[in-house]
């Protein structure tokens, strides 16, 4: 997601000014989402170049306030309307790691398994310990943030697990390499 | 001072062939207020890390003690003794006696333990209390939700004095806010002081834990403990 649909739903709510609008955001977020007050600003002159918000007169602060604009709040009730694809996400670069590891010869495939594992498991800790200190309904949107995270780490581990598995069982039965890449060899077909 | 320690513990099964090495040189401090979890696929040892550390089963070879207690060093009946007013147990299958009420199962170790009927009675409320059971003493276990009766099992687990807490998979099969209730319940009565070792394969529930232990054919194979600073987490979360 980009912060655009962010600050749009923000300025659903009302009128802000850029500073406000950080604020709010992390908050929605828990904090875990940090932005800094650049990415607001080049993001609202964005959206303002889009007519899906406009500048309001400065405050006597010096402040100015965004509104959202009728095609904002349209862009933004299309947002929240559409799902999100797969495809719309960074691909897995842990997935990807672990597919180049397994045909490059040397490398330590069950280590980079483990360690993965304990940084996902530290890190699924420390969300857990972040989830013990909400508490009341006013804190749900930002604990439904931190569980979506932590389900994710969960999932992480549970694919590890399986990598793992997977990679015992087949460990023992050696395939010969490909005729047309002889120099691709598997790293366990090499320490079986 | 360690509520348990675990020093180069080996626990080998059977014997010849059929010789399985389920723990391999395992060492393992748990202090107060210490909470580790210990996660592995099945076969690692975890069970039988736990069995070694509740004094139910001994060691091949190395020590086991609870409060500066060898486990090995006592005999049966003061190995009895010790489990019963230091360690709380909980497992998956919750053992509830059917023919007794909450309060009467929970009770039973402290009777069995020679404490008066009535204090251990008392004593038994205070645990239903704690785990928000006050208006089921008088149930019997089939009159209860299953998760209503991992509670009663967790209240007998902790009622009394027990400085060491270990679960085995304590979770089981019930649904996931209900499972976090009993993590809950852990956490609080290790914060408050008691020591615990849980066992689970699952990561969401090892993460209420201080460390987690992975196990792999009887080997401690990495130990993760949460970062110091939690900010670090939220790095690249805006990437």
């Amino acid at each position: 997601m980009s912060i655009k649909y962010g600050l749009l739903a923000l300025l659903q709510r009302g009128t802000m000014y850029g500073y406000q609008l950080r604020t709010s955001f992390e908050e929605s977020t828990g904090g875990t989402w940090p932005l800094n007050i650049g990415q607001v600003y080049t993001t609202l002159s964005r959206l303002e170049r889009d007519d899906l918000v406009r500048s309001l007169p400065e405050h006597d602060g010096g402040q100015r306030p965004y509104e959202i604009t009728d095609a904002g709040r349209a862009e933004l009730a299309t947002w929240f309307a559409t799902p999100i694809g797969r495809g719309d996400r960074p691909r897995d670069e842990l997935a990807i790691k672990l597919a180049l590891a397994l045909t490059t010869p040397g490398v330590d495939v069950p280590g980079i398994i483990q360690a993965q594992r304990t940084a996902t498991m530290r890190m699924l800790q420390e969300y857990t310990r972040m989830k013990q200190r909400t508490a009341g309904p006013a804190d749900l949107s930002w604990r439904l943030v931190l569980e979506s995270m932590i389900f994710q780490a969960e999932a992480e581990v549970r694919w590890l697990d399986h990598c793992e598995a997977s990679l015992a069982r087949h460990a023992p039965l050696p395939t010969p390499p490909p005729a047309t890449a002889p120099e691709t060899v598997h790293d366990k077909e090499k320490t079986a | 001072m360690s509520v348990l320690e675990l020093r180069d513990v080996h626990r080998i099964h059977g014997s010849g062939e059929a010789t399985v090495l389920a723990l391999r040189g395992v060492s393992m401090i748990v202090r107060p207020g210490e909470l580790v979890a210990v996660m592995g696929p099945s076969g690692s040892g975890k069970s039988t890390l736990l069995n070694l550390a509740g004094g139910l089963d001994g060691p091949t070879q190395g020590e086991v003690a609870v409060e500066g207690t060898v486990l090995g060093g006592l005999n049966r009946k003061a190995l009895a003794v010790l489990r019963r007013h230091s360690i709380g147990y909980v497992f998956q299958d919750l053992n509830l006696l059917p023919s007794l009420t909450a309060a009467e199962n929970i009770a039973l170790p402290l009777e069995l333990d020679g404490v008066g009927v009535r204090r251990a009675r008392r004593a038994a409320l205070t645990s239903l209390a704690e785990v928000d059971l006050e208006g089921y003493a008088q149930r019997f276990p089939d009159e209860m939700s299953g998760g209503q009766q991992q509670r009663v099992a967790i209240a007998r687990a902790l009622v009394g004095q027990r400085r060491l807490i270990l679960a085995d998979e304590p979770t089981g099969a019930l649904d996931s806010q209900t499972g976090e209730a009993v993590l809950r319940l852990l956490r609080a009565k290790v914060d408050a002081g008691a020591a615990g070792v849980l066992v689970t394969h699952e990561a969401r529930h090892a993460a209420w834990a201080d460390r987690v232990v992975f196990l792999r054919d009887g080997v401690v194979v990495d130990t993760s403990g949460p970062l110091a600073e939690p900010e670090h987490l939220l790095d690249g979360a805006s990437s």
